[in-house]
């Protein structure tokens, strides 16, 4: 379970101004919003690498940003985070990349054979061929295949909270498509808390338990799908409609 | 009439202005020198808690090491062609000639040597750190490491402050052994100067206390250029654009702060 409690940031402005809102554990969360609304850096703040200016974030019941050092330490360790750009590092290989989802210290102690057996089987889950990506480096990749390594560096550690930025933007639909149908499995097959952020609405709605909508600070929806697909808010309405956005556009916060 | 009159009273102003940089600037320096002495701190942790692997010092150590030695070689002998060239200009009439082999060796051990090579590694090594860590930034690949459970400071920034206190002495003892060979080289070709006579006037006037002094002032400078970098690497924000940026700020930063410790040597050790 992950609660935001009264998330505040701003960087040169305020960015998110009172977030709350709960994901059950086991639940998938879809983040709908404008771009440069705050989407990424509330996900940051799951994890700490954004910290808020106010308020707190807990996960499973622990607060993260008053429990010390450790307390981050544990929910990094719970989580996987996917980056919107892969974020994959440019100087080792994919092998490499995905080994370093593996804790630390658990990579220390694993026999060489098994952190190849486990990168190989996550590879294999993220259906790209072991055999032709492992030595790649990632500028070697294609953009569909930097978010699979991305996606297998995040699960390969095994964690119980998955955090989704953007998983699919800059994808043609084929590989969108894909990279859903991925994203739905290994939610439910991992058994894991998911928060999905991400510009493909009907994705969202279809794949997501609750949906919620980011929009000048605050949330501006939070329900299930099927009353977001039948709120009369025109900037929600904007998302569940492309005629709608046309109309909405003078509605949403100048912050593109 | 009012607007020369405006025009005089912002003359001052005009002329302040540039100066008004420096409280700035000593603002600036107050809030670095903190976050510089906790990546320090936090990078001596990491050593004593083993954190660091050997493996990525030793390749650091060769990219700042070895593959700065064809540029050291040339800094180096043009420095001490230039001494040597300059020295006897100086000298020939006025004083013993042996005097030049004085000059050579003292300018290179004390001054030239570390100081020059340093403001090589400023370029070749320090701007490159930063440009590497500063893309690791904004390509979020920083924030994937921390999101992984791994410290950046630990697995990036400790081995490259680490080789450069490896390597910055070595490549000093390299560029003042390249840049004396030249200056003998020169003083022969120029001022028809002999080995022998060169190196008696050099022998003169040498106390083993000058090689400690050049070799103190490489170990700070291979400290503080690597360190610098890092912690400007780390903080860059906004893009290719802020790469740039702080690649720049971090050149000039590298640069003052080599000039400056560079003058506080000699009231301190040379007394
Ligand atoms: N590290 C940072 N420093 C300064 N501003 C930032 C930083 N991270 C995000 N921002 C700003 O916060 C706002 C929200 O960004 P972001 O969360 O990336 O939006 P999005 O909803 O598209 O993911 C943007 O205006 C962005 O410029
Ligand atoms: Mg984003």
């Amino acid at each position: 379970m992950i609660t935001y409690r009264n998330v505040h940031k701003a960087f040169d402005k305020p960015v998110l101004s009172g977030v709350s809102f709960t994901v059950e554990s086991g639940e998938m969360f879809a983040l709908f919003g404008p771009s440069g609304t705050g989407k990424s850096v509330l996900l940051k703040t799951t994890i700490g690498l954004v910290v808020p200016d106010r308020g707190d974030v807990e996960v499973d019941g622990m607060s993260v940003y008053h429990g010390g050092r450790s307390a981050v330490d544990d929910v990094r360790r719970k989580s996987g985070y996917v980056f919107q750009h892969a974020a994959l590092f440019d100087s080792l290989n994919v092998y490499e990349n995905v080994a370093m989802g593996i804790p630390e210290d658990e990579l220390a102690s694993l026999p060489k054979r098994d952190t190849a057996h486990r990168v190989w089987d996550v590879l294999e889950n993220v259906n790209l061929d072991p055999h032709e990506v492992m030595a790649k480096i990632p500028s070697e990749l294609s953009g569909g295949m930097k978010k699979r390594v991305g996606i297998a560096r995040a699960i390969v550690g095994r964690p119980k909270i998955l955090l989704w930025d953007e998983p699919t933007t800059g994808l043609d639909p084929i590989n969108t498509a894909a990279i859903e149908r991925l994203i739905h499995r290994l939610s439910t097959e991992l058994e894991v808390t998911s928060i999905l952020v991400t510009h493909d609405v009907e994705g969202g709605l279809q794949m997501c338990h609750r949906v919620a909508m980011l929009e000048g600070g605050t949330l501006r929806f939070i329900g299930t799908p099927a009353e977001f697909r039948s709120c009369p808010d025109p900037v929600v309405r904007a998302f569940v409609d492309r005629a709608a956005a046309e109309a909405a556009l003078d509605m949403v916060t100048e912050s593109r | 009439m009012e607007r020369k009159l405006v025009v005089a009273f912002s003359l001052p102003l005009q002329v302040i202005r540039p100066f008004a940089g420096f409280g700035r600037a000593a603002q600036v320096t107050v809030e670095h020198s903190g976050a510089l002495g906790l990546l320090a701190w936090q990078t001596l942790v990491a050593i004593v808690r083993g954190r660091v692997r050997y493996r990525d010092v030793l390749q650091q150590t060769y990219i700042m090491g070895i593959q700065s030695l064809p540029i050291v070689f040339v800094t180096a002998s043009l420095a001490g062609i230039v001494t040597s060239q300059q020295g006897g200009y100086q000298i020939v009439s006025t004083s013993p000639r042996y005097l030049l082999g004085t000059l050579v060796v003292q300018s290179i051990v004390l001054e030239l040597g570390p100081l020059l090579t340093a403001i090589v590694l400023v370029g070749r090594i320090g701007a490159r750190i930063t440009a590497e860590l500063g893309t690791m930034v904004v390509s979020e690949q920083i924030d994937a490491f921390k999101s992984l459970g791994r410290d950046p400071v630990s697995v990036l920034g400790a081995p490259r402050i680490i080789a450069g206190l490896i390597t910055m002495p070595l490549l000093v003892g390299f560029a003042d052994v390249v840049g004396i060979a030249a200056g003998i080289i020169a003083a022969n070709l120029d001022a028809g100067l002999g080995t022998e006579t060169f190196l008696y006037g050099a022998r003169l006037f040498w106390h083993n206390w000058d090689l400690f002094y050049g070799f103190s002032k490489a170990v700070v400078f291979g400290f503080i250029i690597p360190l610098i970098s890092v912690h400007m690497g780390l903080r860059t924000a906004g893009g290719a654009e802020g790469v740039g940026l702080t690649t720049t700020n971090a050149v000039m930063f590298m640069i003052l702060t080599l000039l400056i410790l560079d003058a506080m040597f000699p009231p301190l050790l040379l007394q």
